[in-house]
């Protein structure tokens, strides 16, 4: 099913981005919007840029020209209150190993100022696919699709009006990955601007309402669902293949 | 809850489920417990021997049966330092130089001239006090809690988690901080609640106390912020533990061993035989006030003649050897305290370089620190010296007057059968020899003493406080 963005404000606004490390440009006149309640996809090669993308908008890399708006608030200027408004779910989950699943979830929420009932959390948790039996538990001993589940479950909890997701699904199997789907959908349809950094273009496929693709610091082509059709996976690799020769020529 | 108190408290509950954190935290709490009452044991016990003989000697003073005032100048006088109620905290320098003296006529027995004397500021690794306990081992148990509280952070990448959800460096810094600095007050307090039992007791003085308190809360909060510091400028926790581990060698083990070395090369101290070597060729030089046909004592009785308006010592109307004693007993007492001065100030020059490496290491200023306001330094040692030098001095020339009004020259210089008895003074007169009072330093006098040590160890707290501020800007940073 589609969902309508055409009337929705940015919550993420990137314009004409350009940023370097020493001699070598990694982001090159970027520009990207997110309306509030639509999910982006943002797909590219290693080095294209994602990742730096993601590190802008969390305001721990600061660009040196364009514009970067997160909620209205540049996030060079004010990390700490971009932040604030800005779940986040990374590749890599990182969280403490000596506190359950649970007590990790409330910490974290109790540190954004969300705190959240211990029935809450729990349902987060389910809902994120975590068995019960590992609520009570340290994480010293999860794998790293439940950690990535708790850490879900704790994006999800935030209140906020933008959501980034950095290769969300690379640690799930394909049921869980849909019902991760599902929840960012369900994410979505509260008002949340999603913007998803993957590899895997049939999750993004699969969830996304505008499929951005990313080479050389820049967007090289930028498709959107229309109507009640979802993406046609096999016409957009055919699309990003050639925008992808169009720019190495 | 604030953010920082969320971090904070975090923090603590990561110490409280690492077995291993809990068990050395108990260990230390039961060493500290040990060292309190052991040192209120140690000092009780030595207070008591020392009052105990202190007054057994004033008894056999004061017993002395009729006998010649000289013979009363060579049995001499044994007199004990009383220890302070701080000492019991930190004794200092005073198992080092001993706390009593024999005083007798025409010498300083003393420890003036001892070579333990320049072990004055050595490391006491020997004596487990709460001063120990608070110096070397409780920032190496603050290490171990500590080392990771950042760099663990980094490492693992929780750290932008915690950004993530809002946090500030500034905040995420101020809970690690307040997390062991928790943990400080935790491990000071026993040693603390000791230092004021064993302290608190009559004579104690606040002043001193306070400047002993707040010493040990500047170096405890410096090796927080200290631990914080490394752990935010590194990024693995290994790396931490071995930069500050190796910090904790190198200022709480190296440098306070190496200082005093450096002190004794760099100002070398005659050791007794060579004082005692000097001494007696002074000695030579000056005259024999045994002798009566030394020169400089045949120009005195000339002088005394003459003051006199006689022209034989029998004429005089006072005992010319009793003048003679009081002339001898100047004369060496000068040469004396001229060694002694040099002895001090060599010793003063020793402890200035040590107190000055002390700006390398902040244990070495607060050892100065704690031991002047527990006024167990060297300051305090010389305080009982000169003290008792004057008593000593005073005595023996006491005596010699007495020798020279109470017991007339012929009687002296008789050798008839009944000479001995005319000779002696009434045994009255050694009870009304006023006892040896020492008199302690004021509590401003001791806290004054500490100062400089108080400012190195602030100064020290305020320069890492800098170092982190600007360390906590970099912190999460990465490409």
């Amino acid at each position: 099913m589609s969902h309508d963005i055409s009337n929705a404000p940015n919550a993420i606004h990137i314009q004409d981005l350009t940023l370097s490390y020493d001699e070598h440009r990694v982001l090159d006149g970027l520009t990207l919007h997110v309306p509030a309640g639509s999910i982006t996809a943002l797909l590219g090669g290693n080095g294209a840029g994602k990742s730096t993308t993601l590190s802008t908008l969390l305001g721990f890399v600061r660009a040196q020209s364009g514009t970067v708006l997160v909620a209205g608030i540049d996030p060079g200027v004010a990390p700490d209150a971009a932040r604030r408004r800005i779940a986040y779910l990374p590749e890599n989950v990182a969280l403490y190993e000596h506190l359950t699943a649970i007590e990790n979830a409330d910490y974290l929420l109790a540190l954004s100022g969300d705190r959240k009932d211990r029935g809450v959390i729990t349902d987060a948790l389910a809902a994120a696919g975590l068995q019960e039996r590992a609520w009570d538990q340290r994480l010293g001993g999860f794998s790293k699709g439940m950690r990535q589940k708790v850490a879900i479950a704790v994006a999800l909890l935030r209140e906020v009006p933008v959501l980034l997701l950095d290769e969300p699904t690379s640690g799930l199997d394909p049921r869980a990955t849909a019902d991760f789907n599902a929840l960012v959908r369900a994410v979505r349809d509260r008002g949340t601007a999603v913007l998803m950094v993957t590899h895997d273009l049939l999750s993004a496929a699969d969830v996304a309402d505008r499929i951005g693709f990313l080479e050389g610091g820049r967007i090289v082509e930028e498709v959107a669902a229309s109507g009640t059709e979802r993406f046609d996976v096999r016409a957009l690799h055919a699309r990003f293949a050639v925008a992808s020769k169009r720019l190495a020529a | 809850m604030s953010v920082t108190r969320l971090i904070a408290r975090d923090e603590l509950r990561l110490m409280v489920r690492n077995r291993v954190a809990v068990i050395a935290f108990a260990l230390l709490v039961l060493l500290t417990l040990v060292a309190v009452l052991s040192s209120w044991s140690h000092q009780r016990g030595n207070a008591e021997l020392r009052a105990r003989h202190q007054h057994e000697a004033e008894h056999a003073f004061d017993a002395q049966p009729d006998r010649h005032p000289h013979r009363v100048v060579h049995y001499g006088h044994f007199i004990f330092r009383p220890l302070g109620p701080l000492a019991a905290f930190d004794p200092g320098v005073d198992a080092f130089t001993g706390s009593s003296m024999f005083l007798e006529g025409h010498r300083q027995n003393t420890a003036n001239f001892g070579d333990v004397r320049q072990s004055s500021l050595l490391v006491r690794f020997g004596q487990l006090t709460p001063a120990f306990v608070l110096q070397v081992v409780a920032p190496l148990l603050l290490i171990f809690l500590g080392y990771g509280a950042l760099a663990r952070e980094t490492e693992r990448g929780t750290i932008r988690m915690l950004m993530l959800q809002g946090a500030t460096r500034g905040q995420v810094v101020r809970g690690k901080l307040m997390a062991l600095g928790a943990v400080a007050l935790l491990t000071g307090l026993p040693a603390m609640i000791g230092f004021v039992a064993l302290a608190g007791q009559p004579g104690a003085l606040a002043l001193p106390m306070a400047t002993i308190a707040i010493g040990y809360a500047a170096y405890l909060a410096l090796w927080v912020v200290l631990i914080v510091l490394v752990s935010a400028a590194v990024r693995r926790s290994r790396d931490a533990l071995l930069a500050l581990v190796a910090l904790w060698t190198v200022a709480v083990v190296l440098l306070p061993r190496v200082a005093p070395d450096v002190a004794s090369a760099a100002v070398p101290l005659q050791n007794r035989l060579q004082t005692d070597v000097a001494i007696a060729r002074d000695l030579r030089t000056m005259g024999d006030s045994h002798n009566p046909d030394d020169p400089h004592f045949a120009a005195f009785k000339r002088s005394v003649l003459d003051r006199y308006g006689v022209t034989r010592v029998e004429d005089l109307p006072v005992n010319y050897k009793g003048l003679l004693g009081l002339e001898g007993e100047r004369l060496t007492t000068t040469l004396f305290d001229r060694y002694a001065t040099a002895s001090y100030d060599a010793q003063r020059r020793q402890n200035a370089l040590v107190e000055g490496i002390g700006l390398l290491s902040p244990t070495i200023a607060l050892r100065s620190l704690s031991m002047a306001a527990a006024g167990t330094d060297f300051a305090g040692h010389r305080r009982f010296l000169e003290q008792a030098e004057a008593y000593r001095y005073a005595l023996v020339q006491r005596l010699n007057r007495m020798q020279a009004e109470d017991v007339s020259y012929a009687d002296d210089t008789a050798v008839d059968a009944g000479a001995d008895r005319r000779k002696r003074v009434s045994a009255t007169a050694w009870q009304q020899m006023p006892d040896f009072i020492y008199t302690a330093p004021s509590g401003a006098t001791l806290a004054a003493g500490a100062a400089p040590g108080l400012a190195i160890v602030i100064g020290w707290l305020a320069l890492a406080a800098v170092l982190l501020a600007l360390a906590t800007r970099r912190l999460g940073a990465r490409r």
